[in-house]
């Protein structure tokens, strides 16, 4: 009896030994990663100036930005301003956790530009750019997007109200027009994608293909070159053309899927009618 | 060919005496319902849950970095994969509505008493198994929905004192839902549960024939009177054939359960994927509303009303205790509800309840 113990105990025991480094490896692979479950729970930014200490004009940056288009998508103070948002104490250290706090007007361009990198270069090359570069005062991404409350871009950021506080309407409009029905497209493409999304699909490759192309048609718009914009029209509006397909192949899948299962449906039915029926006849 | 076969097996396992026994010479009572096709029609959902089950082993991925995205493909690119997939979820959820469908009609018909206490139990403990079954796949998609709907339903063991924690993290295998607990789930989901679904299975179907069906709903026959002191099985020998006429009758339900699949894969194919359940999951984002699938929104909504959480798992511990050993606690001999209007006011004050709590946690 006390062998087949042992025996058993020793048979139980042998792939745990051997699993060893496996489980630590298991640990390191499986507990290390973002969906491990690891959450900044607190936000030492956030924290401090959503708090009452500070004075409303503060407190209104942590509102504005819960409205953004960045809060939207995880981007959160550090990311532009840098600061360490885990360390309180160290949160606002310039030479320890690279703080940039309010950049200085001219180099608010280069801070975007960071993430934005496409958008900054054809933003340097247009008149924008020149004009405030050289004169330190003409528009930057702040004048026309807003700080801290940015919404996602879209045509309607080109007014005349906006445009016309440094210069005349009449530019910017062949602008609005040149941008016209890719924009349209753009938005019916968005309205598509939403539309999958409502009917169980989750269509990542048209989303992928999608956002690509609306950010490179956007970024372009930022040399603010009309002509460019118009000789460039075409090959946007056939890629987007192309993503526009894929929406439409896949609601027609759904479309067959739906004649299926109802086919489907219908053969069952009528098998269970039979059955009744065969059920309802009278028996020997 | 067909006649040769049968012979085959005729001269080797007696499959003519066999058929014979269990299939044309078996009777049911003559006062049988409809209701009592629910048994099987719950086996045939089984049977379709480990086929389409199987179909989605094949192409799914149990790791956080690939579930969403093999879920997807399978929706998406594998040939039928999406009917696979909708036949799983719809029927998980339409299995759980007719077990407990089953299990009310033999409650209301008082079908679980004296001999048949045994028989009850290891039906409760299989509608548990599915309840296990639902929650355990619920979150291999690894879908916002799942991800979250799982995070608040592991917390829930941390309300008890002292061994709450530990419970969680070995179900969670750590101390936050991760790719550990999908691992674990996944596991528990088909290879775990299998077996003692399995196993409750085989028992219930032996106790169901070995004491033989109930001959009385709604009513006590004079046997039924007398004082029970030894075995004895329940046949019908001036009842129905089993075949063809209650098998032909099973089949009709087992139809009428497809179409009802079939239906509502037709027509509400986002039934049980709202938004959340087409998104992958986000350990960063927290969506707005969490909350489990429909047959745990009762108890998951009791949970969040009672202020003390250790009282309300105590409360939810004790009810399914309850549940359980039911034959036991009602040692009335009357089977008729419609006699009994304690019980019945008692059944329909929880049903009330039930479905009350179950709307409210939707909302």
């Amino acid at each position: 009896m006390r062998s087949l113990v042992l025996s058993l105990l020793l048979i139980a025991g042998l792939p745990g030994i051997s699993s060893a480094g496996y489980r630590e490896d298991f640990a390191r692979e499986f507990m290390s990663k973002t969906w491990s479950g690891e959450r900044i729970e607190e936000n030492a930014c956030i924290d401090c100036h959503a708090s009452e200490r500070m004075k409303p004009v503060f407190r209104e940056i942590v509102d504005e930005w819960r409205k953004s288009w960045h809060a939207q998508n995880d981007i959160t103070c550090h990311d532009c301003h840098g600061g360490d948002p885990k360390d309180p104490s160290l949160a606002m250290s310039h030479q320890q956790r690279g703080f940039i706090g309010v950049p200085p007007y001219a180099k608010i361009p280069d801070l975007c530009g960071r993430c934005h990198v496409g958008i900054l270069r054809y933003f340097n090359e247009s008149g924008h750019g020149k004009a405030l570069r050289t004169s330190g005062k003409g528009p930057h991404c702040v004048v026309c997007h807003g700080s801290h409350n940015i919404q996602k871009a879209n045509i309607e950021i080109i007014s005349e109200q906006r445009c016309s506080k440094c210069h005349t309407y009449g530019r910017a409009q062949d602008m609005k027009q040149a941008m016209f029905l890719v924009e349209k497209k753009i938005t019916e493409i968005e309205d598509g994608i939403k539309a999958l999304r409502r009917a169980g699909i989750y269509p990542e490759e048209q989303e992928q293909a999608f956002f690509s192309t609306q950010a490179e048609f956007r970024t372009l718009f930022h040399t603010v070159d009309v002509n460019l914009v118009k000789e460039r029209t075409g090959e946007y509006t056939r890629k987007l053309d192309d993503i526009e397909k894929g929406i439409s192949g896949t609601f027609a899948d759904l479309r067959s899927r739906k004649n299926f299962s109802g086919f489907l449906m219908l053969l069952v039915s009528g098998m269970g009618v039979v059955m009744l029926l065969l059920s309802k006849t009278p028996k020997e | 060919m067909w006649d040769r076969v049968r012979n085959w097996l005729d001269v080797r396992i007696g499959i003519n005496d066999l058929v014979e026994e269990e299939v044309r010479a078996y009777r049911v009572p003559k006062n049988i319902n409809i209701f009592y096709t629910l048994g099987v029609v719950t086996i045939a959902g089984y049977l379709i849950q480990v086929i389409t089950g199987i179909l989605l082993l094949i192409y799914y991925v149990p790791h956080p970095d690939h579930a969403f995205q093999s879920v997807q493909g399978i929706m998406n690119k594998v040939p039928f994969g999406w009917l696979f997939r909708q036949m799983h979820v719809m029927g998980s959820n339409l299995l759980i509505g007719v077990v407990f469908a089953h299990m009310l009609t033999v409650f209301l018909m008082g079908n679980y008493k004296r001999p048949r206490e045994l028989t009850w139990i290891v039906g409760a403990l299989l509608l548990f198994v599915s309840v296990a079954f639902g929650f355990s796949g619920y979150l291999l998609p690894w879908t916002q929905l799942s991800y979250w709907a799982t995070t608040v339903a592991t917390a829930i063991p941390t309300a008890v004192p002292y061994m709450g924690d530990l419970v969680a993290n070995v179900l969670r295998g750590g101390e936050s839902v991760t790719g550990a607990t999908l691992s674990r789930f996944f596991a528990f989901h088909i290879s775990i549960l299998p077996p003692i679904f399995l196993m409750l299975l085989g028992l219930h179907l032996f106790l169901t024939k070995r004491i033989g069906i109930s001959g009385t709903p709604f009513g006590l026959s004079a046997e039924e009177k007398r004082p029970w002191t030894e075995y004895h099985k329940k046949n019908h020998p001036d009842g129905y054939p089993y075949y063809p006429r209650f098998f032909q009758k099973d089949l009709f339900m087992v139809m009428v359960y497809l179409a009802v699949m079939f239906f509502l894969i037709t027509f509400a194919p986002n039934l049980f994927f709202p938004g959340d359940a087409t998104m992958p999951a986000d350990p960063y984002r927290t969506p707005a509303s969490i909350r489990p699938e429909w047959y745990l929104l009762a108890p998951y909504q009791m949970l969040k009303i009672i202020p003390n959480k250790f009282l309300g798992v105590i409360i939810q511990v004790a009810l399914f205790v309850l549940f359980l050993f039911w034959p036991f606690f009602d040692t009335e001999k009357e089977k008729n509800i419609m006699k009994r209007p304690f019980l019945r006011g008692m059944f329909l004050a929880a049903f009330a309840l039930w479905v009350i709590l179950m709307f409210w946690g939707r909302s």
